[in-house]
């Protein structure tokens, strides 16, 4: 393959709290290659937001970047190098504030966010707050940017865009308020697109709409893009690659048909049986059991493993870094201790309770407590 | 619809408002006890004399009489008699009412000026030390009545200081002639400002406070709009995003709580132009009360009402102008 278009080595984004540090990313590895679709998929929280923004290095106070590098087409987002006292501090290389907001964002990586009712100001026209983007990441002057705001609208399926330029944002429907969103990314002409989680808003219709026009759009302008979901449904329609994050960590890692069907980690395996797949029935449909932990403290070990149906007493112990388990040319990684090469016992390890595993010791707790309840009535 | 047609159909929908005030005044003021004859003409009149009064203010009608007879004169701009002054209201209000908008103006000026900006910085470094002082001063400044403060400056400006006149006011557009001390048309401007500031801060504070108040808080709220992260994220520079993008959402409470302002300003001025001892709308209504002149009552009554009115009128046109999700009137 060629050179990595970005490149995300060991980001650490975390956030100073009082409740103490949330580790919302803590140590992801991923590459984007030009023109590809990389998925980033894990359920609400799992910090799949705060690492597009760590990119763009816009994460929200009282968040802050602390380790890693982000490389984007040679350019440093972010790097660390050891200063004079032997703390870390930004490197040499790492782009100012300054270089990053006028070189960097919208007019090399653009953003789609998920909430297309608020992400628009709802005091400016649609075209007015597209025109005033391409205006500034692609240094046209007003008039041209206006007509290539209109010409965009036009692209990305708003009829009569002349006459809706001029119209505001509570005059569009949720959809094509998205279309504008998407239009207001293209237009600027990055070699990457960030859409975070942009049809969990839309009905599923509509999201069909808008997941058909970005396919076309993301062959015409052979933009490369990271689409953000949880949503493995849209991960097959859509991505070439995917990351699989829970917990603030990367747990596999695979081009998008071995992730499918050649799935190595117990987490993606269960995100796979709560979505209907046309090869499996109704009754397999699994949704996954218990709520991902807190990332302020994080469970020891694999991080999964109070929720992992094929736990075992190892895997409270053994932290897994994700490994490649590629069967083919592609590689594939997996962070999970069931797997021969961590050779960390788990054959002979014990079996670990866990919401997952169920049966009939969770009937039985459950039972257990009902009775307690009951009792503490009478 | 138009602006200009939404406008129009504003001031329309006021006049049954307006009907409503002067009926209320008129028989209000016809509540009052006491008998303004009386109060002319001392505790033993004449009974010819009486008449002669009641005649040529018209009392001697019933009063249902009067109230139409009342309510077609003001269509007509005609206000009525001032027993006291023996003038025609309108011609009182004429002479009071530009010393009172001039303070007004003046006090939501300097209000506006200084709140907008605080707001802004006060939301920028929230929780910072400039936020805090900005917060402390506002609440001082809401928690605190204009006539206090109107006294507190003259004793510390007017009395110790001796920077600021104590009393009066002087019109910026008055002759020359006939302003102590001024020859020119710039002196009696520059008079006019001097005596304007101590008055104009005593009525602005509050205003003042409130603005920023709620400038802050609407900042606060906007920067952390989606929008402004959208902003940020296409590289909009920051300064641009605070004085456009975060700006123009934030002033819709402002411009909500500067409408309301003006009609609690109205109340405002009446004490600040009695602290200061300014000849404008707020010493005339009280003269008016004293006196026992119903038709002054009800004439500065009805141009409070309509200042109010035209406030509302004011804060709904500017919402209108600058949020575009407010439909005017019609839903086609
Ligand atoms: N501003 C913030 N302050 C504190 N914690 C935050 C903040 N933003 C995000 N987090 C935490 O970071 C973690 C990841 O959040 P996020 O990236 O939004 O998840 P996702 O996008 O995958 O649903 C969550 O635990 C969340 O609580
Ligand atoms: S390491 Fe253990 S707990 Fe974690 S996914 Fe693998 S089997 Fe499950
Ligand atoms: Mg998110």
């Amino acid at each position: 393959m060629t050179t990595p278009l970005l490149t995300v080595d060991n980001l650490k984004t975390q956030f100073f709290t009082e409740d103490g540090t949330v580790r919302a990313v803590d140590g992801i590895s991923f590459d984007v290659y030009p023109g590809e679709i990389v998925g980033l998929v894990g359920e609400s929280g799992a910090g799949k937001s705060v690492a597009t923004s760590s990119i763009l290095r816009l994460v929200d106070s009282p968040g802050e970047i602390v380790d890693g590098t982000i490389t984007f087409k040679e350019k440093t987002l972010f790097g660390l190098e050891a200063g004079p006292d032997g703390e870390p501090r930004p490197s040499e290389e790492m782009l100012t504030e300054e270089e990053m907001r006028k070189e960097v964002r919208g007019r090399e990586i653009a953003i789609i966010f998920q909430d297309p009712m608020e992400s628009l100001n709802p005091v400016f026209t649609v075209g007015g707050q597209l025109r005033e983007f391409i205006e500034l990441n692609r240094d046209l002057p007003t008039e041209e940017a206006k007509q290539e705001a209109i010409d965009m609208l036009r692209e990305v399926g708003i009829p009569d865009p002349e006459n809706r330029y001029d119209e505001y944002p509570h005059q569009f429907s949720g959809g094509m308020r998205q279309r504008v969103l998407i239009a207001m990314a293209i237009a600027c002409r990055p070699d990457l697109i960030i859409a975070d989680e942009p049809t969990t808003a839309l009905d599923v219709t509509v999201e069909g709409q808008i997941l058909e026009l970005v396919a076309e759009l993301q062959e015409k302008y052979d933009t490369a893009f990271i689409w953000v979901t949880h949503d493995m449904s849209v991960v097959a329609e859509i991505c070439d690659r995917v990351n699989v994050m829970y917990l603030g960590e990367i747990i596999e890692q695979a081009h998008v048909d071995d992730l499918f069907y050649n799935t190595k980690h117990p987490y993606t395996q269960a995100l796979l049986n709560s979505i209907p797949r046309p090869d499996e029935t109704i009754e397999e449909l699994d949704p996954i059991k218990g709520v991902m932990p807190e990332a302020i403290n994080p469970p020891s070990g694999c991080r999964f493993h109070s929720r992992c149906p094929e736990a075992r007493e190892v895997c409270q112990r053994v932290h897994p870094e994700p490994r490649d388990l590629s069967a083919n040319d592609r590689p594939h990684n997996a962070a999970c201790v069931k797997y021969d090469v961590f050779d960390v016992g788990y054959d002979a390890s014990p079996p670990l309770e866990t919401d997952a595993t169920g049966g009939f010791s969770a009937g039985l707790t459950q039972t257990e407590s009902e009775a307690e309840a009951d009792g503490g009535d009478r | 619809m138009g602006l200009a047609r939404y406008t129009l159909w504003r001031v329309v929908q006021a006049v049954p408002v307006l009907i409503g005030i002067i009926t209320i005044t008129f028989f209000l003021a016809n509540q009052i006890p006491g008998d303004p004859v009386q109060t002319m003409l001392g505790p033993n009149p004449g009974q010819e004399q009486v008449e002669a009064i009641q005649a040529r203010y018209g009392l001697d009608r019933p009063i249902h009489e009067r109230y139409l007879s009342y309510l077609s004169g003001v269509a007509a701009g005609n206000l009525g008699l001032s027993i006291y002054y023996d003038r025609p209201v309108l011609e009182m209000i004429m002479l009071r009412l530009p010393v009172t908008l001039l303070l007004m103006l003046s006090a939501f000026a300097f209000a506006i000026a200084t709140a907008i900006p605080l707001g802004i910085i006060s939301a920028k470094r929230r929780n910072k030390p400039a936020d805090h002082v900005s917060r402390i001063v506002s609440l001082i400044g809401v928690s605190t009545p204009s006539f206090w403060i109107g006294l507190v400056l003259i004793i510390v400006f007017a009395f110790y200081l001796g920077w600021f006149p104590a009393r009066g006011l002087v019109l910026p557009w008055a002759d020359p002639a006939d302003v102590r001390g001024a020859e020119t048309q710039f002196q009696v401007i520059r008079t006019a400002a001097h005596h304007l500031f101590l008055p104009m801060i005593a009525l602005g504070t509050l205003q003042m406070a409130q603005i920023t108040r709620i400038e802050r808080s609407a900042m606060v709220d906007s920067l952390q709009g989606e929008y402004v992260k959208l902003a940020r994220a296409y590289g909009v520079p920051e300064s641009t995003i605070v004085r456009k993008h975060a700006f123009q959402v934030a002033q819709l409470p402002v411009i909500t709580i500067i409408g309301l302002g003006l009609s609690t300003a109205l109340g405002g001025a009446v004490l600040t132009e009695t602290v200061f001892e300014i000849q404008g709308m707020g010493r005339l209504i009280i003269t008016a009360i004293n006196n026992q002149d119903y038709e002054l009552i009800m004439g500065t009554t009805f141009m409070f009402g309509v200042a109010y009115v035209v406030g509302v009128i004011i804060t709904d046109i500017a919402y209108a102008y600058i949020d575009p999700r407010v439909t005017y009137g019609d839903e086609t």
